[in-house]
């Protein structure tokens, strides 16, 4: 049974969905949903920054979930003898304390994952549903949500998760709720800003006046157009998250009872010139989640948010009222 | 420039500053435990908290307390560390200096080399150039600058011997004047390359992007149909617009490279704010964190303040709603 | 152009920061002669650079026993005897004494001449000061051995003073070097609020003392010192000025060292001992005294004595057997110390060679004795961790989980490494790094803990340095005393006994009945007894490697 939207856009001749021949700004336009993710997908598999993204990515990721399985039993232990450059035995050689480093990377990208999962979920739930309930509800609501949004914008977010941690404990929840809570508002003004472009288009006021409720409109319409650019923005945050969590472990602020890659290059740093192993594996650990995520994010980007380089919406993006809003701060 | 908006940009600001001062409020009376050991540590004795008590009103209501913890701040007075038995505002604008100069280095250095890279990038898109361009650049944005301080030390100062590895002047001798600022940009080249590292490698592709995109409009079009080279028409017209959106990230990069000073001066003995910042995680010295949250975020108050105000003078479409 | 005098001066080891957290040492101030003949007249000039790892804070050496303030500041003071490399007492601001009654009074006649360094003339007056207002009342080591002695003094005139104690007090000339007992000028300290902060005393970071050098500037990035031209040791110092250069990262500073921008480090760090031994540009020696302290024994703290609310984990000597069971220390001693030094045979620094005792039964290192042990007292194995099952005064079903309070450094490597062999016999243990004022804050002042790390400097006699570990009447808030809360009354009566026997051969026995009551109620364990290494510009001479605070005195360096 199709639905008045895609009477809609038979009348209009067929939206092509992802097609670079129709204009975005087109008001009658809605390209198909289910169309537009299978040509995306289609398209990002042929993406081949993408798809090497994916690859690190993945393989980042399973080595975290398969932790225990790959590297069995307490990685802090001691295996062997201190110092020992990579070999046969072990891969990474092993650290100061006769640690296995191949192990500690990989309970490393444990604890990188462990956390960025529970950031990204609990940040994109958080700044979703703000974003597309002030995009779409507008008035005073919008106003509000905006000021709160600001709110959390508006202090650096590495000195304050730095504050949080001396005073509430290095714990790894503390660091996936702090983290979170510094990172929702980015994608809540993201995801606004996308409902705002949707919102007004022809097709959605066609929907209501059929009687569609607020509800079925937003589930259906809204948000599929919101998700691709929210995902890009998901996608960079994850990133950022890694970074992050590198940082302070490597300042030595991170959990002290789970291994992490932040903690690993800052152990080396004394041994660098007898060990260089110590540092340069976590060292490239790091680079390769960061890598892959950003070459997923970027390919996310050029398969789903606009439809080529020099679109009227991406020059858009750089026009914005207040710089200050959209990228984070700090 | 339009003064209405700049007049309400300026009114923005005090929004801005008041949601600084509530959050950072709330994080610390949010805290679990006593709050006088938010403000005080905790190894003082009991005289001690209760001057502090007092001082900080600590057994009023939270309203009067928010009112003092305001009126404190506005008036720089950040608190006392408990650590080194000193006030927070001293002990950060001595810190200052040295910071500034080696993050507006690295921010000259990144932007000036970013644009430059992205712009000899976009003159052929995907080209070789261009693509190693690219992928170097995002290598280097995901490489964390405090690995690539290491590595820098090791390699560059350390097998060389060009540049010296720690400090920010040379321990034996007096320089003074242009002698001494020759010292210390010596001592200046290496933290500020590792710093700008990261940074270049986003500058140069937000360049790329925009320029490419400028590169697309009609009136380059017609630009180039009147007989403009490509590359005249990159340099003389793109890239003036394309260095809006750059404009705009330095602005919002500063965040960034506050926290990457700090990571970078701590490898390399920067006397600067990263180490005061880098000792007081270590030990929980909480006035100097919130001290450092306060100034960095009316910094980037600023920063972005001026952003906006430079943006709109050199944009005239630009339309505050 | 550049001038490179070298002058080592102590860089500050990260170790000794913890060194200095902790207790003292009596450390010998050696003759000021240097210790490597030079055969011509030292050069004369130049500046010396030192590596020190954090920036101090206060340089008033005489209201605090840590490390990194003595480092930065001991060259700018003198004490009233030095103490040489071979165990004799050498005149400093004293030029002789005299001691009656085989050690309740002490009569020094002081040196005539000395200048301050603002130009005032050095009086008794400044050493009653120092010792009432500052050292009996804030230097940890001074109260715990001549304030429980009941030290007075008296100032007759201006060139005499006489140090009176009710029962004969033999180490008191081992205690007044410059590390023990740095005299400050009553002038300029007299109107302090309070001695022991920048805030209540002002004169804390523009310090005025005796010493060879005296302060230029102080600055976040270094302190600079110059020659003192009227050091009543005529001639000396040869340098013209010392810098103490903050490099936090002690790896940075041994590649500073290196590659010659500095020209002494005072703890290289374990992995790169190897390579600075073999480079000819560098000079080594072997610091057994660091400046917080000589002869230090890194030492881990059971709790026994923990406030209401705590379990109390370690009251059941077998507990503590069956934790030094399951250490395996020999392990811990090569890969934190790096094989410098030596794990510690004894309760009492190997150092203190009279009160040395060898052949003592330690537990040694028995991971199935440590789990046997365990079970007796009552923890049951339950799938790999202890919990309590009938443990005398711990709830059925407690586990066993205990905290570990450290400075960071070195101390937190050893943390990680017992963190892993305790979890063998199913002991979980939380490291926690800490800072000077929060470790003494949770360990001495609250008792808030289960087991710490220390670095117990013994110094030349235990009573500066060992005593305080196991006196029972040292049981305080003062940081570095009795952290266990051990309290045994014949160790006390020992103490005691030994303390007023003048006849060093006399103590020994006394000593050796100590510790091996110690070794049967192991309190402590003693880990190791720390030696760091120090490294330096080959080029320099004349340093007085006994002496951590006048090292500097004499030396020079080949430009």
């Amino acid at each position: 049974m199709s639905t008045p939207v895609s009477a809609t856009a038979e009348f209009e001749g067929g939206a092509k969905p992802g097609g670079p021949v129709l204009p975005s700004g087109s008001p009658l336009a809605e390209p198909q949903a289910p169309h537009r993710w299978r040509t995306a997908l289609r398209n990002y598999l042929r993406h081949p920054a993408g798809m090497a993204g994916l690859a690190l990515g993945v393989l980042v990721f399973v080595a975290g979930i398969l932790a225990d399985v790959i590297s069995p039993g307490d990685p802090f232990r001691t295996v062997g003898d201190p110092l020992l450059p990579p070999s046969g035995d072990h891969l990474m050689g092993t650290d100061n304390l006769g640690r296995d480093v191949f192990d500690a990377v990989i309970h490393g990208a444990r604890t990188s994952m462990v956390v960025v999962t529970g950031v990204v979920i609990i940040a994109s739930f958080i700044g979703l549903t703000i974003g597309i309930v002030a995009g779409y509800r507008g008035g005073w609501v919008d106003d509000l949500l905006m000021r709160i949004t600001e709110l959390f914008q508006s202090v650096p977010r590495f000195f304050l998760v730095l504050l949080i941690v001396a005073l509430f404990g290095a714990g790894l929840d503390n660091l996936i709720y702090i983290l979170a809570i510094t990172s929702w508002p980015t994608l809540a003004r993201v995801s606004r800003a996308e409902v705002l472009s949707v919102r007004d288009r022809v097709f959605v006021e066609a929907a209501r006046s059929i009687g569609a409720t607020d509800r079925r409109i937003v589930l259906r319409h809204v948000l599929p157009n919101v998700l691709p650019t929210a995902l890009v923005v998901i996608a960079l945050t994850g990133s950022r998250i890694i970074l992050l969590e590198a940082s302070l472990s490597f300042l030595g602020l991170g959990d002290p009872t789970v291994m992490s890659w932040g903690y690993l290059v800052s152990n080396a740093q004394r041994f660098l010139r007898v060990a260089w192993w110590m540092s340069v594996f976590p060292g490239l650990a790091i680079a390769v989640a960061v890598l892959g995520i950003n070459l997923m994010s970027d390919a996310l980007n050029d398969v789903l948010a606009s439809y080529s380089k020099a679109s009227p919406r991406r020059r858009r993006r750089f026009r914005r009222r207040s710089l200050s809003a959209q990228l984070p701060l700090a | 420039m339009d003064r209405r908006y700049v007049i309400r940009r300026l009114l923005q600001v005090l929004p801005a500053v008041a949601s600084i001062l509530i959050v950072t409020f709330v994080v610390v009376h949010a805290a679990p435990g006593d709050p006088v050991v938010a403000v005080a540590g905790e190894s003082g004795d009991e005289a001690y908290y209760a001057f502090m008590r007092e001082k900080f009103g600590l057994d009023r209501p939270a309203l009067q307390q928010f009112l003092t913890y305001a009126g404190n701040v506005l008036r720089g007075d950040l608190g006392v560390s408990f650590v080194l038995g000193q006030d927070v505002s001293t002990l950060i604008a001595e810190r200052v200096p040295a910071t500034l100069l080696l993050m507006g280095t690295a921010l000259l250095v990144s932007t000036v080399g970013g644009v430059v890279v992205g712009a000899l990038a976009a003159r052929r898109p995907f080209g070789p150039f261009d693509l190693s361009v690219s992928t170097g650049a995002l290598i280097g944005y995901a490489l964390p600058s405090f690995w690539l301080a290491q590595l820098a030390m090791l390699t560059i100062a350390f097998r060389t011997g060009w540049f010296p590895i720690q400090g920010m002047t040379d321990a034996r001798a007096n320089y003074t004047g242009l002698a001494h600022w020759g010292d210390v940009a010596h001592h200046l080249v290496l933290p500020a390359l590792v710093l700008a590292a990261s940074e270049v490698a986003l500058i140069s592709r937000i360049a790329r992007t925009g320029i490419l995109a400028e590169m697309d409009s009609d009136y380059i079009r017609v630009a180039q149909a009147k007989g403009l080279s490509a590359s005249g028409a990159l340099f003389h017209h793109a890239l003036r617009n394309a260095l809006l959106p750059v404009v705009t990230v330095v602005g919002t990069r500063i965040g960034f490279l506050f926290s990457g000073a700090v990571l970078v001066e701590t490898v390399f003995g920067w006397p600067g704010l990263g180490r005061l910042v880098l000792s007081a995680a270590q030990t929980r010295d909480h006035p100097v964190l919130l001290g450092m949250v306060l100034v960095v975020a009316f910094t980037l108050v600023l920063a972005n303040l001026i952003t906006d105000l430079v943006y709109s003078r050199v944009d005239p479409r630009i339309r505050y709603r | 152009m550049k001038k490179r005098l070298a002058v080592a001066v102590l860089a500050m080891m990260l170790v000794a920061t913890a060194c200095g957290g902790d207790d003292d040492g009596g450390d010998a101030a050696p003759d000021t002669q240097s210790t490597t003949p030079t055969t011509a007249a030292p050069a004369r000039g130049g500046t010396l650079v030192v590596a020190i790892g954090s920036d101090p804070g206060s340089l008033n050496p005489a209201v605090t026993s840590n490390g990194g303030v003595h480092t930065a500041s001991e060259m700018m003071f003198n004490g009233l005897v030095g103490w040489s490399a071979d165990g004799k007492p050498t005149p400093e601001l004293a030029q002789s004494w005299t001691i009656d009654g085989n050690g309740t009074a002490y009569n020094f006649k002081l040196r005539t001449g000395v200048k301050w360094h603002d130009g005032r003339d050095f009086t008794s007056d400044d050493v009653k000061f120092t010792f009432e207002r500052a050292l009996l009342k804030l230097h940890s080591r001074t109260q715990a051995s001549m304030g429980s002695a009941q030290l007075t003094l008296e100032a007759p005139n201006p060139t005499t003073v006489i140090f009176r104690f009710p029962n004969p007090y033999a180490p008191l000339l081992q205690q007044l070097n410059v590390t023990e007992a740095p005299i400050i000028p009553k002038h300029i300290y007299e109107g302090c609020t309070d001695l022991a902060t920048v805030a209540g005393c002002p004169a804390n970071k523009t310090p005025v003392g005796t010493g060879p050098f005296k302060l230029d500037s102080y600055t976040i990035q270094e302190i600079k010192l110059v020659r003192n031209p009227t050091y009543f040791r005529a001639g000396l110092p040869y340098l013209d000025g010392m810098v103490q250069r903050v490099i936090p990262d002690v790896g940075t500073q041994i590649l500073a060292l290196e590659n010659k921008e500095i020209d002494w480090v005072g703890s290289v760090p374990g992995p790169d001992i190897e390579r600075v031994k073999k480079n000819s540009a560098i000079g080594t020696s072997t610091a057994p005294r660091g400046s917080g302290g000589g002869n230090c024994t890194t030492t881990m703290i059971f709790n026994m004595k923990p406030p209401a609310g705590r379990t109390p984990f370690f009251a059941d000597v077998r507990t503590r057997q069956a934790v030094w069971h399951a250490i395996d220390r020999n392990q811990a001693f090569r890969t934190v110390s790096f094989s410098q030094g030596k794990v510690s045979a004894a309760p009492i620094n190997s150092g203190i060679t009279f009160a040395a005792a060898s052949g003592l039964t330690l537990p040694s290192f028995d991971v199935n004795r440590a789990k046997t042990l365990l079970d007796q007292v009552g923890w049951k194995d339950e799938g790999g961790a202890r919990v309590a099952r009938g443990v005398a005064n711990v709830t059925d079903g407690t586990k066993f989980e205990i905290d570990w309070h450290g400075f960071a450094g070195d101390q937190t490597t050893y943390g990680e490494q017992l963190r892993g062999q305790l979890s063998a016999v199913g002991i979980t243990m939380q490291v926690k790094t800490e800072d000077n004022a929060t470790f003494s804050a949770a360990v001495f002042n609250r008792r808030d803990f289960d087991t710490g790390v220390a670095s117990y400097c013994n110094g030349d006699d235990p009573e500066i340095g060992f005593r305080r570990q196991v006196d029972s009447r040292q049981i305080s808030t003062t940081a570095f005393s009795n952290g266990a809360g051990y309290s045994n009354p014949d160790v006390d009566r020992l103490l005691d006994t030994a303390s007023r026997e003048p006849d060093p051969a006399k103590r020994t026995p006394l000593y050796r009945e100590l510790q091996e009551q110690l070794v049967k109620d192991l309190p402590y364990v003693w880990l190791t007894e720390s030696a760091g290494l120090r490294a330096f510009n080959a080029g320099c001479t004349g340093f007085n490697h006994q002496n951590t605070g006048l090292f500097a005195e004499a030396a020079s360096c080949k430009k």
